[in-house]
């Protein structure tokens, strides 16, 4: 994999325009912003497949060599199933670029939304992204 | 015009508006008492004709009652920094109904003739109706459920519930990270349930006079899932990640 794929992309703080709020798992509204989307491409380095919310961490490296660890809150395990989201398709190892919203507290957390997979393929693990 | 045509194409129009007809007026499945059958796993309520955020989880502004004067400071609890009070579903305490009625998981409803158990995905929290006519009980402590009982007036289900401790009410705070919304002591719920074809129509009053100047009313729908059967409602204990325990932790560790 290219140094690249492992930078951080994207970490946009730009506001987007939002219709009627869609209201999304747990507190996403309350404790993610969704006005400051979040995006990044690294590797999975710890999967909480866990209610009340699953949770996964993706180390990203910049062009430095630091490593920052990210965390994402998503959907429920049960709400990911129904979906035919597995906690197999979040493997350890894997490189993946995550798009979400930033925590309001200023933490490296983050609601995850889509996952892309180093083949293209994507999902949506939280209903906020339905 | 070829009139051989017409007898056949009358009789095949009259067929369609039949099977369209016959689309229109679903069956509803039935107890061996007679009774509606609501068995089965639906999905999360959804709002009907109502205005504001998407989503199932806060009572409309344009179907509220008016607040009494005065009652502001009892429906509203300023946001204080601890998620035990801003948002006590956060650090795994019971979401209550009717906030844990409406939120986005499924809902199972267990049914026989004497009792009706409606089972929300979110922390498993069961109510347990009955249906045999008895009266609320008495000498119990207030609780985050209440005190359900549920009668049946046609093919309705009517269920009324009573004894709640004051409590969050909705998930307000999704809109407005200053206050919350809660309900008071005086809390009286009524609901109705009403089948039709696999979309089961639910109705919830709010009566709480300490807050509000006369009972609302909010209508909502769920979907039956025969295909949710297979897998069927799945675990939800909270405490297994509770990142937020005593109420100690970053905003986004909230649940």
């Amino acid at each position: 994999m290219t140094r690249s794929l492992l930078t951080l992309v994207v970490v946009g703080f730009s506001l987007t325009v939002v219709g009627p709020p869609l209201l999304a798992h747990h507190s996403e509204s309350a404790e993610f912003d969704q006005s400051k989307p979040v995006k990044v491409t690294g590797t999975i380095s710890r999967v909480e497949w866990q209610n009340p919310h699953v949770w996964f961490y993706v180390d990203v490296k910049d062009e430095s060599g630091k490593v920052t660890t990210w965390g994402f809150s998503n959907s429920p395990p049960g709400s990911l199933m129904r979906r035919g989201i597995t906690k197999a398709a979040l493997k350890i190892g894997a490189v993946v670029n995550v798009e979400g919203s930033r925590a309001r507290d200023g933490s490296n957390n983050a609601s995850g939304r889509r996952v892309t997979f180093a083949d293209g393929k994507n999902v949506f693990t939280s209903e906020g992204g339905e | 015009m070829n009139t051989r045509w017409i007898v056949p194409t009358i009789l095949s129009a009259t067929l369609m508006l039949g099977a369209t007809v016959t689309s229109q007026t679903p069956t509803v499945p039935r107890m061996s008492d007679g009774k509606p059958d609501f068995s089965g796993i639906y999905t999360a309520p959804s709002t009907v004709n109502a205005t504001g955020p998407r989503g199932n989880l806060i009572f409309n502004a344009d179907k509220m009652a008016p607040v009494k004067p005065g009652a502001e400071s009892l429906l509203y609890q300023p946001r204080i920094g601890d998620a035990r009070v801003d948002e006590p579903r956060a650090v795994c305490l019971p979401s209550g109904f009717p906030s844990g009625m409406l939120y986005i998981l499924p809902i199972q409803i267990v049914q026989n003739p004497k009792h009706i158990v409606i089972i929300p995905e979110l922390q498993r929290a069961a109510r347990i109706i009955p249906l045999d006519g008895r009266p609320h009980r008495e000498g119990i402590e207030p609780s985050y459920y209440g005190d359900s009982v549920g009668k049946w007036e046609g093919d309705t289900l009517v269920i009324d519930t009573v004894n709640f401790k004051r409590w969050i009410l909705d998930d307000y705070h999704y809109t407005d990270r200053t206050k919350s919304r809660w309900h008071s002591d005086a809390l009286r719920t009524t609901e109705h349930l009403r089948r039709e074809g696999n979309t089961l129509h639910y109705r919830i009053t709010i009566d709480d006079p300490k807050i509000f100047t006369k009972p609302f009313s909010q209508d909502f729908e769920l979907t039956h899932r025969p295909d949710w059967e297979e897998i069927g409602l799945l675990e939800y204990v909270c405490e297994e990640n509770n990142r937020c325990a005593g109420g100690n932790c970053r905003e986004s560790d909230a649940q």
